[in-house]
């Protein structure tokens, strides 16, 4: 399969964004850019827009102002299946029709490839096969999904956007649902897919796992950015505070340089 | 990674010598492959699907043989191939030929029309409920048509009246459950309250007939193939091979629509527009068989129960799921017209006596398993 080198990555930027939820006013006049070929991880705390920023990214739902502009181009005036060759979403708790097994969900990541007289190609054949590899579920290829562990299951849902072969990788809460193992196992395949030239953006809402696993950090507060930057840099004690109310001891990972939040405890305001 | 550049250099050659690498069709399938001057082309096949289809098409057509053969008149099957042919005595070939052909022929339509409508609208909503005539559509259409059949200042063809109805209904369905979208029950509920309303106005507007015009109108508000107005079938043929095409054209949008809204929308489905286009051709598809022969949507529950319960999960059945409602109603209205002979039992009839129980079986029976 092609690496494509970092310089040919499409990049994916947003312009004075606004968006609602329902009648709310969620995000408004954001501008980010997204580092090619890096994990970057948007944190925050619950309901601070950052689901509403990637569902914006990924053109779920459209914005009220503002632009999201993958290589200069506004993403709302692009074809829906031309977008799903630039950029693969995996939302939140995906959920498979019953009975499908862990090769033919991954077959539905070729559907953008793919045309009424052109169902199976040399070419799905092998990124399906890769995909498969990639995320270690060959000994799993026709296991259920409904049989799967919740990380076997979610590396067969990243398998999937894997063989969907887009540069753009966007992944909402993927280990929300996952104990430590499983985590783990998600994260480094998300690291995996970046170092072989794809950009990924994840929404998580667990800040430690952001600074181990992100290049690059987008800290959010009631629609609003408040920090931005690598991990190392923008992680400090007072945007723990001002992100969670929370007080905590930062200390520097031995193993990887990576911030670790020590004895993270409740703001005393009040007493 | 360490593997990649093996890896990558394996692929690079076997893409300089394209034929020299067999294509393994995914597992269940097969692949037709030819070259034109787009480039190689493919489509897949599966395997369970073809047997199925094929399977369904059998018996479809031997119920179709017993059809012409069954009735006041009993005609040997080696006799109905033959009057097909107008080779059969002067008896036979009238009995078959102007008798049973155009009636069997409106039975294999409606029921392939509303069992197609049927696996379309449980598709959209992802709910096996959300069949047309659970949801008010049917009844919709009903209550327009027989607004024109009773001739109450209204003299527009059943069949348009029936399209105008089911579209009023649907229209309704989807205003009330505003918000709701069409998936969780506020859009059953609202479906069959609507189902509800048209019902009543199907049965003022009988009653303040005269009783020979309701009695006339009777059979075909509770489904039958015995009063079918002129033109409708035709109209209905036509509808129905559009609709199939069409609905073979959805396929592949179909199959993702199963999924969230936000998974087929990252696979590159217009989730929105596939959604009104698959909405549209379901309201049609029921508007032209109600105007044949009254709301018998029952079949647009069993057709794709059938089809489903013998297909594999990896696609929507879609021309199963039309073959089994034109196999069931076929049954529904051989045995409605033979069983208590010479007294007819509606189709409709038939196949609510039967379909009540299979929607409990299906509500009772502990869920299949995977494998």
């Amino acid at each position: 399969m092609s690496q494509p080198s970092n310089s040919a990555l499409p990049s994916l930027s947003t312009q004075s964004l606004g968006m609602s939820y329902g009648a709310r006013q969620v995000i408004n006049g954001l501008d980010i850019a997204l580092p090619s070929g890096k994990v970057t991880a948007i944190v925050g705390p619950n309901g601070c827009g950052k689901s509403t920023l990637l569902a914006g990214l990924a053109r779920l739902h459209k914005p009220d102002s503002g632009t999201v502009l993958l290589d200069g181009a506004d993403i709302q005036r692009l074809p829906t299946r031309q977008l799903a060759t630039q950029l693969a979403l995996l939302p939140q708790e995906a959920v498979a029709p019953e009975g499908l097994t862990v090769t033919e969900l991954i077959r539905f990541g070729r559907q953008p490839h793919q045309g009424w007289l052109r169902q199976w190609s040399l070419e799905d054949q092998r990124v399906v096969q890769h995909a498969l590899a990639a995320a270690g579920l060959e000994q799993l290829a026709d296991r259920s999904i409904d049989a799967l562990s919740g990380g076997q299951r979610q590396r067969a849902w990243i398998a999937m956007t894997i063989a969907q072969q887009t540069p753009l990788l966007l992944l909402d809460e993927p280990t929300s649902a996952l104990d430590l193992g499983h985590q783990i196992e998600v994260f480094e395949l998300v690291k995996h897919l970046a170092h072989h030239g794809r950009t990924v953006v994840m929404v998580l809402h667990d800040l430690a796992s952001a600074c181990r696993y992100a290049d690059h950090l987008i800290a959010m507060r009631e629609g609003q950015i408040v920090a931005e930057g690598p991990p190392a840099t923008v992680v400090t004690q007072d945007l723990v505070r001002t992100l969670y109310q929370v007080e905590c001891t930062l200390l520097t990972d031995p193993d990887t340089g990576s911030p670790l939040l020590a004895n993270v405890r409740r703001s005393s305001v009040s007493g | 990674m360490k593997p990649t550049p093996v890896r990558s250099s394996v692929l690079n050659a076997a893409s300089a010598r394209p034929n020299r690498i067999p294509i393994a069709p995914p597992q269940g399938y097969w692949r037709l492959a030819w070259r034109s001057r787009h480039g190689d082309q493919s489509v897949l096949l599966e395997r369970r699907a073809v047997t199925v289809n094929v399977g369904l098409l059998g018996a479809f057509l031997l119920a179709s043989v017993l059809y012409l053969s069954l009735g006041s008149v009993n005609v040997a099957p080696m006799a109905v191939l033959h009057a097909l042919f107008g080779k059969a005595d002067v008896m036979a070939n009238f009995v078959v030929q102007e008798l049973r052909l155009p009636r069997l022929a409106a039975a294999a339509c409606t029921g392939a029309a509303f069992a197609l409508a049927g696996i379309l609208m449980q598709t959209l909503a992802r709910n096996r409920l959300a069949t047309p005539g659970i949801i008010g559509i049917d009844n919709g259409a009903t209550a327009f048509a027989v607004a024109s059949i009773v001739g109450i200042g209204v003299s527009i063809a059943p069949p348009a009246m029936a399209l105008a109805g089911a579209t009023t209904a649907a229209v309704l369905t989807f205003g009330l459950a505003a918000g709701s979208g069409t998936q969780g029950y506020r859009f059953i509920v609202a479906g069959i309250g609507v189902g509800a309303v048209f019902g009543a106005v199907t049965q003022l507007l009988l009653a303040r007939v005269a009783i020979d015009t309701a009695n006339a109108a009777y059979p075909w508000t509770v489904g039958s193939l015995n009063a079918r107005p002129s033109g409708a079938l035709q109209l209905l043929i036509l509808g129905l091979v559009l609709g199939l095409i069409t609905a073979l054209m959805l396929a592949r949008s179909l199959t993702l629509l199963r999924f969230k809204d936000a998974t087929a929308s990252g696979l590159g489905i217009n989730v929105k527009r596939r959604r009104l286009e698959v909405l549209l051709l379901s309201v049609a598809l029921t508007g032209l068989a109600v105007a044949v022969a009254g709301p018998v949507g029952m079949v647009g529950l069993i057709g794709p129960e059938i089809a489903r319960s013998l297909s594999s999960s990896r696609g929507v059945p879609i021309t199963a799921a039309a073959l089994a409602g034109a196999l069931v109603m076929v049954l529904a209205d051989l045995a409605g017209r033979t069983l208590l002979a010479p007294i007819e039992i509606p189709v409709g009839i038939v196949t609510a006596v039967v379909g009540g129980p299979w929607l409990l079986w299906i509500l009772m029976r502990p869920q299949r398993s995977f494998t």
